[in-house]
């Protein structure tokens, strides 16, 4: 059972959410964006449904046999010289990477974006170890200045506005304000160059493992994962024990629907391959690789078949976008590094019930994350199956006395409501009876509690009901 | 048991008994070979689909043309040392020596020892334009993809803010998959291995898109197609 300050606090955070008008209105400006990238996607690339569906029997066959692909990338990534680690919850893979950063006396950490160090809090760990940690994915640079966690998995900061981040960038770094993307660019750009160039370790996420020839997979736009993969001399690779596949073959059916869900781009800018530290004779690359494969509850939703579908989730972040409590809330309510219908369903093994199991219930199920989704995760499905789960073995609800009335008309009308004709003639009644007090066929006005709906919006005049013969479907 | 084996043991018994039959289907498309007729086709899609993507794309019609049109883009971003990697399929010693004429300093990728590994990467760094060989591109996404070694290393492609990727259009291949099928999972395995779709990019304030962040501000695809009789 959801914890209840959790849930409580989730409450809060959401009512903040959905009073930010201005948050509102750049989430709901990007969903739309978002869905016209995706029209013109549906244009440009007819194979799109194939591929979806080619990429979703990919991913739920290499998830059946992760135990073998695990096996697979492992032995040939140590073969050409790279190490693995398997952590089995968040804390070991942190000791992991901080032993490791002071074995290597690692004073400056440049990090590309990942959403897998942002779930087992890294940057902490690693802070109090007494290294610099350096966020250089733009987003996740600002929003690390600004001591936040990002909003959103693709767009860390797309609750800012270039003017807040004008300002951001004047108070922490000194730089002449400027309110244009262009410049505000421009100065990171020169900040974080610096760092690269100086850095000890770089930290990446992965987004695909190939078990065939044990090559790790990184897409982005910046050029912060190419970067941090290439300049320092240690290298670290964090990642979700789910996000292996088979073969190379398979790689092209993923990176064709990835980017397009994602951003609406064919392909990100940079496909970044690793597949084990630099030769001698090799100016770049890391001189010593270590893969950390994080378990940390993926296991336990892989043993529950249901759940299971939620492992092929890609992170490309498009069912944020259009769900319409994402959108009205905004990511921080969340609470989660993973926010969103996604969020719901993986956060709750991931992080447990205690800290997350009352997001589930944090859906509309209206569907459109399952419709967006490029491998096609049945994402409502899912929902109900963890309300299910957090329900099991619940006390029925104990009604107060005083509710006892509502609830008892509230079953009379449930009696009522199962019979056609008995409803036909209650809506038809209610027709007549509201007539006279509508105005183009609203009612503006209604009396407590009943007003409680008419001073948000219009209350629509019930039609008459139709009649039996019409609602029947036409002979063909 | 070390913790990899309780990982897989784990796993296992999480797969239990629902563990489906063997892998799917092998995916029947076998790689198609940029056949004559096609190569317009192919090239134009790439150069459509590259210049879409905020990157531009010259073609040539042989390594002396293109050497003269690397010296020309290297003269118009007024630069003073230029970097070079050694190309397998193609040959950058012309470029190299069009450099040259024009007084721009070379910085040779070649192959390096680990002392001074640090200093030839701050070398790269300050280099204005870096000139380098793709292995093939993909026509329908404006991709090319570029395979790194000790000539011609990652921060090649990477450091300088003017890249410049050559690329013979015979290489130009009508899908990723027969890219990927083309360089083979044994090459991939040996060798640092990018896709490069346009310039560096972001999107990350307000959406809105500016080049250049890490990676290269400018990126030019020379397609090399030779004139045959």
């Amino acid at each position: 059972m959801a914890d209840r300050q959790a849930a409580a606090e989730f409450l809060k955070a959401s009512a903040r959410g959905v009073a930010d008008l201005d948050q509102r209105g750049k989430l709901e400006r990007a969903s739309r964006r978002h869905l016209e990238h995706l029209a013109e996607t549906a244009a440009e690339f007819p194979r799109y449904e194939e591929e979806r569906e080619l990429a979703r029997r990919l991913k739920a066959d290499a998830i059946g046999r992760l135990d073998q692909l695990l096996a697979e990338l492992r032995r040939k990534l140590e073969g050409r010289g790279g190490k693995v680690f398997f952590a089995a919850d968040a804390a070991e893979a942190r000791r992991y990477i901080v032993a490791l950063a002071r074995a290597k006396t690692a004073k400056l950490i440049v990090k590309g974006k990942s959403m897998t160090t942002e779930e087992i809090e890294l940057n902490p760990a690693l802070e109090q170890a007494g290294c610099e940690v350096v966020e250089t994915d733009l987003g996740e640079y600002i929003v690390q200045l600004r001591h936040e966690r990002p909003s959103h998995i693709i767009t860390p900061a797309i609750h800012l506005s270039k003017e807040d981040i004008g300002e951001l960038f004047k108070e922490k770094l000194a730089a002449p304000y400027s309110a244009e993307p262009e410049a505000l660019t421009a100065i990171a750009r020169a900040r974080l160059r610096e760092k690269f160039l100086r850095a000890d370790l770089g930290i990446i996420g992965v987004n695909f493992a190939i078990a065939e020839t044990a090559t790790l997979v990184l897409v982005e736009n910046e050029g912060n994962g190419r970067m941090s993969s290439s300049l320092p001399e240690t290298l670290v690779a964090v990642m979700g024990i789910e996000k292996v596949m088979a073969r190379l073959d398979d790689l092209s059916h993923f990176l064709e629907i990835l980017a397009r869900t994602a951003t609406g781009q064919k392909l990100t800018t940079y496909t970044n391959f690793v597949s084990g530290p630099r030769r001698p004779d090799e100016l770049d690359g890391p001189q010593e690789l270590h893969l950390v494969l994080l378990d940390n509850g993926r296991s336990r939703m892989l043993a529950d078949p249901v759940l299971r579908e939620a492992l092929s989730c890609l992170r490309c972040g498009a069912c944020l976008n259009v769900c319409p409590v994402y959108r009205r809330i905004g990511g921080h309510a969340y609470g989660s590094p993973y926010p969103g219908p996604i969020g719901s369903i993986v956060s709750p093994p991931l992080f447990g019930d205690d800290a997350a199991g009352h997001l589930p219930f944090a859906s509309t199920l209206c569907g459109a994350c399952k419709d967006i989704c490029p491998v096609k995760i049945d994402i409502p499905r899912i929902l109900l199956h963890l309300r299910w789960k957090a329900s099991e073995g619940a006390q029925p609800v104990r009604w107060p006395r005083r509710l006892q009335r509502v609830r008892s008309a509230a079953e009379r009308f449930a009696r009522m409501a199962r019979h056609p004709l008995t409803m036909r003639l209650l809506a038809r009644a209610g027709s007549w009876a509201l007539r006279p007090f509508a105005r183009g066929g609203y009612l503006r006005w209604m009396p407590p509690p009943l007003s409680n709906w008419t001073v948000v919006r219009d209350f629509p005049l019930p039609r008459r009901p139709p009649r039996a013969a019409d609602s029947r479907p036409p002979k063909s | 048991m070390s913790q990899f084996q309780e990982l897989l043991a784990s796993v296992r018994s999480a797969l239990g008994q629902s563990r489906p039959g063997p892998a799917a289907a092998e995916s029947s498309r076998t790689v198609p070979v940029a056949a004559a007729a096609r190569r317009a086709e192919l090239c134009s899609r790439f150069v459509r689909e590259l210049e879409a993507v905020g990157g531009r794309a010259l073609p040539v019609a042989s390594p002396a043309e293109a050497a003269a049109e690397i010296a020309r883009l290297a003269e118009k971003a007024g630069a003073r040392r230029a970097a070079l990697g050694r190309g397998v399929t193609i040959d950058l010693a012309p470029a190299a020596e069009a450099l040259a004429r024009r007084g721009i300093a070379i910085v040779s990728a070649g192959p390096v020892t680990a002392p001074d590994r640090r200093e030839v990467r701050e070398q790269l760094a300050q280099c204005e334009i870096a000139v380098a060989e793709a292995r093939y591109a993909v026509a329908p996404s404006g991709t090319l993809l570029v395979v790194a070694g000790a000539s011609s290393p990652r921060s090649l492609t990477l450091l300088p803010p003017l890249s410049v990727i050559v690329v013979q259009v015979d290489h130009i291949l009508p899908d990723l998959a027969s890219a990927l099928r083309a360089l083979g999972p044994a090459a991939l395995a040996e060798h640092q291995v990018s896709l490069i779709t346009g310039p560096s990019r972001t999107a990350d304030i307000e959406k809105m898109i500016v080049l250049g962040v890490h990676g290269p501000k400018e990126l030019y695809a020379i397609v090399l197609w030779p004139k045959t009789g």
